[in-house]
């Protein structure tokens, strides 16, 4: 049964009293995302009045240490400053730390006690939340023992109110490929159900991802024009201006394909290229997605060559700034083959897409730092007009993601004056200007949706599956050639050349957004 | 600028103001400035005193919701007839750029009043919302409320400040008329954090079933004994009646509450000394008691200390089964512009305000006082 109070509160976004459980407590994820964005969620007074955050994590430290770490990383990352003092008070006095190896059973023994005590003190009421902000090789064992232990509530999704839940968030990568997503997934299935997993993308709790939908169903204009008969071709880019940062370890594992373009790049995709769901409920948008990836024409080794473009960085200048070859990076082998750009051609064979291609890119240094979607409308079939050098340009809607999130859509229109010269103007719109820009980070509202059991924006188990499924055909191809060494590009620049030509052979270019 | 060649020279001279406002180079190595606007914002002021007052406030508001705001103040008691106006620009900085919203201020006295309306008309720009923030009272049969109000998608006022019986007849005239134009009260909005604070009393499984047995409800307000209830404490009355099905009967003209399993519900309206500062009537406290349940949230009245001293703290208590649970909740500072900002930000459809405001139209007939 629903409270009654609750209907129609038109501020209703309370996560339902529990204690967050952060598995990998000491770790970078946890001082600049996960507290920080709990703090602000107390701050709008989103928490419910029994929570609790518990830090798990081996090195000895006591409550007061770990939470005046908290403290500092709220201090440095949170989007409100300064802390205030009546909120942190109280939110402090939440917070708590259970040292211990993820393989120790004596861990979830402690850890046990400590979360009954916090139900009995703070009314957590027994509902778990476990992040688990640590290696997917850790997944394994902690599962196991939070099970062996005890503290995994069984059962599917519950109402609000109801008896007690225990929900598990996991960070992303999901696995390293088809076979050990598939592991990871039995991992959890054998302890949870999937209703209580919770998969996190966290380019699905951006703001202008999530008005991606907003935006194709619920205007009338766009979604008739929305299929092959209209859109020419669609171009995603997610770029980066920055390396790797010191991750060189992490990355000579991931590359971009599978840091990058197996999750943030391929949901884009989906929302970009789904059917309207029949409801928002989390499943059924997680159909479509689904659909749509069940739809993508398949990479078949031979196709690869054709519609597959890697690079990796060398030594260039960005925004002004030397950058080292990606091979000079630390950690990093000199003769590192990993992937530091990819470009793709993809089809989406179904009868809304039939031969419209999506060409995606993602890599590492490149020029500037973008995310975004293009649709390029198809030309005017007939030219009136005495227009400039390749007719009158196409009419293009790009809905950048990040940074300067908003929606442009550039047309053409008459110079004023006596001659009729074109010109390509742009309408744009931008949710900073429009909305502020103090608007909630990717993790309170996806930390809020998973406290609330709403899995909308988090991948489902043969999402994942279906993603790895197509990359892994990539990368068999690639194993194929003998893994021969990336092209390379020049930092700063928009990728390798063979990147342009991908566009050229079907007479088209990128953007340069 | 002053109407002396009429109204129509006057937006005319406004409308040139402002295209030159755009059309002037940003100056060498300053931010570039970029026009932006979501919304008309009309705001009229009874007097100039309040006018001036409240424009700081639209300025606020408009740093976050781009907007061109009109600002008109009347004065119609004066020996003077005459409208002025002028118009400016409004930028706040944001990453390196200047956001610019657009503030029109009219003034209006003695017989030029009449004129408002139509100079508000011609200045909104076509094709986006239009709110009106009424700081005055409302007459519904005053000619200048009806044009601008007609105009509207919505129109927002401040019970707190003006009255409940004025925002129950703006919801009445809303009700007749074929646009029917959406009524927001800013103290319905700074409820909020009670509605929340009182429904989490309710959100467990175990304490839910205390929800349909509620045998007494008490309220107080900031005010002295004898005062009429207030537009807070009535709204938030309406709020948990409406939500719970409670149905108002008469006992010898005495006003009750009968749950809807036929049990009555005791009520008992009080008051708290007002601190200083504190607006007179706010809602200071509510309490619901069922047998083996008391759940109160309560302002801790002049605690603030965000620079207003009402930014006060919300302490939210309850007993169930002999347990008390306690946790407190900070309101942050209670600004004009917090609350027209957080109204606008709202659906324009809230059938629970609508709900509300029809069950305070009740306890207004009873002329409820508190003890």
């Amino acid at each position: 049964m629903e409270n009654p109070l609750r209907r129609g509160l038109v501020e209703d976004r309370t996560g339902d009293a529990c204690a967050v459980v952060i598995f990998g407590a000491s770790g970078d994820l946890t001082r600049r995302k996960l507290v920080p964005a709990l703090y602000n969620l107390a701050v709008s007074r989103s928490l419910p009045n029994g929570f609790a955050v518990v830090g798990v994590a081996r090195r000895e430290k006591d409550h007061a240490t770990f939470r005046a770490e908290m403290k500092e990383g709220v201090s440095k990352h949170s989007r409100r400053k300064p802390i205030d003092p009546a909120v942190w008070s109280d939110f402090e006095s939440a917070i708590g730390y259970v040292r211990g190896s993820f393989d120790d059973p004596q861990t979830y023994v402690d850890l046990r006690a400590h979360l009954e005590t916090t139900d009995a003190e703070r009314g957590t009421k027994k509902n778990r939340l476990f992040y688990l902000a640590v290696p997917p090789s850790e997944f394994g064992v902690i599962v196991k023992n939070l099970r062996d232990a005890g503290l995994v509530e069984p059962g599917s999704h519950r109402p609000r109110g109801a008896e007690a839940w225990s929900r598990v968030v996991v960070e992303k990568p999901f696995g390293d490929d088809l076979a050990s997503a598939r592991a990871l997934n039995d991992v959890f299935a054998g302890t949870f159900d999937e209703s209580q997993v919770f998969r996190i993308d966290h380019y699905l709790g951006k703001e202008t991802v999530q008005n991606l939908l907003v935006f194709r169903f619920a205007n009338s204009l766009f979604e008739p024009i929305w299929h092959r008969e209209h859109v020419d071709h669609v171009q995603i880019t997610v770029a980066e201006d920055i390396g790797v940062e010191g991750r060189g370890k992490f990355y000579e594992q991931t590359g971009v394909t599978k840091d990058i373009v197996e999750n943030h790049l391929m949901q884009l995709l989906c929302l970009t290229a789904m059917e309207p769901p029949i409801s928002l409920s989390a499943d059924a948008v997680r159909d479509e997605k689904v659909k749509v990836l069940r739809s993508l024409r398949p990479m078949e080794r031979s196709l690869v060559q054709n519609n597959v473009v890697r690079g990796q960085y060398a030594r260039g200048f960005v925004r002004g700034e030397e950058a080292p070859g990606y091979r000079e990076e630390p950690d990093v082998s000199p003769s590192s083959r990993v992937e530091t750009f990819l470009a793709m051609r993809v089809f989406v064979d179904n009868w809304r897409w039939s031969g419209v291609p999506f060409y995606v890119r993602a890599g590492k240094r490149l020029a500037r730092r973008v995310t975004e979607i293009a649709i390029q409308f198809k030309k005017v079939p007939h030219t009136l007009f005495r227009a400039p050098d390749g007719g009158i340009s196409p009419n293009v809607l790009a809905m950048r993601i990040q940074p300067d999130e908003g929606i442009a859509l550039r047309f053409t229109t008459k110079e004023p004056g006596q001659h009729t010269i074109l010109r390509d103007v742009a309408m744009d719109f931008r949710y900073g200007s429009a909305f502020g820009s103090n608007t909630p980070e990717a993790y309170e509202r996806l930390l809020l949706d998973a406290m609330r059991g709403d899995a909308t924006l988090f991948t489902r188990h043969d999402e994942v599956e279906e993603q790895w499924a197509y990359i892994d055909r990539v990368f068999e191809a690639w194993r194929a050639e003998a893994n021969a060494p990336p092209p390379l590009y020049t930092a700063g620049s928009w990728g390798p050349e063979q990147s342009d030509d991908l566009l050229a052979r079907d007479g088209r270019r990128w953007r340069k957004p | 600028m002053t109407s002396g060649g009429g109204a129509s020279s006057l937006i005319a001279w406004l409308e040139r103001e402002l295209r030159e406002i755009w059309a002037a180079q940003d100056e060498p190595g300053a931010p570039p400035m970029s026009r932006v606007c979501t919304m008309n914002l009309v705001v009229v002021a009874p007097t100039p005193t309040l006018a001036e007052r409240y424009t700081p406030v639209v300025d606020d508001v408009t740093a976050s919701i781009p907007a061109r705001a009109i600002v008109a103040s009347l004065d119609p008691e004066s020996t003077k007839t005459s409208l002025e106006g002028t118009a400016t620009a409004v930028c706040a900085l944001e990453n390196g750029r200047k956001l610019c919203s657009e503030r029109i201020v009219l003034r209006a006295s003695g017989a030029d009043c009449v004129r408002v309306s139509s100079a508000v008309d011609a200045l909104l720009v076509p094709e986006i919302p239009t709110a009106l923030v009424w700081l005055g009272r409302v007459h519904a049969d005053d000619p200048i409320f009806e044009d601008l109000a007609q105009s509207a998608d919505r129109v927002l006022l401040d019970s707190e400040y003006t009255s409940l019986s004025s925002l129950l007849h703006v919801t009445a005239w809303a009700r007749a008329q074929p646009s029917s134009p959406r009524v927001a009260d800013m103290a319905w909005t700074r409820l909020a954090s009670w509605h929340e604070m009182v429904a989490r009393m309710f959100d467990e499984a175990d304490a839910m079933p205390y929800l349909e047995r509620v045998t007494r409800v008490s309220i107080a307000q900031a005010s002295s004994a004898g005062a009429r209830l207030g537009p807070e404490p009535a709204l938030l009355l309406g709020w948990l009646a409406t939500r719970l099905g409670w149905k108002t009967s008469r006992l010898g003209g005495a006003l009750r509450l009968k749950r809807p399993d036929g049990t009555l519900v005791s009520l008992d309206l009080g008051s708290v000394p007002r601190p200083e500062g504190v607006a007179d009537m706010a809602l200071a406290r509510v309490t619901l008691v069922a047998e083996g349940f008391e759940g109160t949230v309560e302002r801790e009245l002049g605690t603030g200390i965000e620079g207003t001293r009402d930014a006060d703290t919300l302490l939210w208590r309850r007993v169930l089964d002999g347990k008390t649970m306690e946790h407190r909740v900070r309101l942050g500072a209670n600004k004009a512009a917090k609350w027209l900002e957080r109204t606008l930000h709202r659906p324009a459809h809230d059938p629970a305000f609508d709900e509300s405001v029809a069950f305070a139209e009740h306890l207004v007939d009873d002329g409820l006082t508190v003890s």
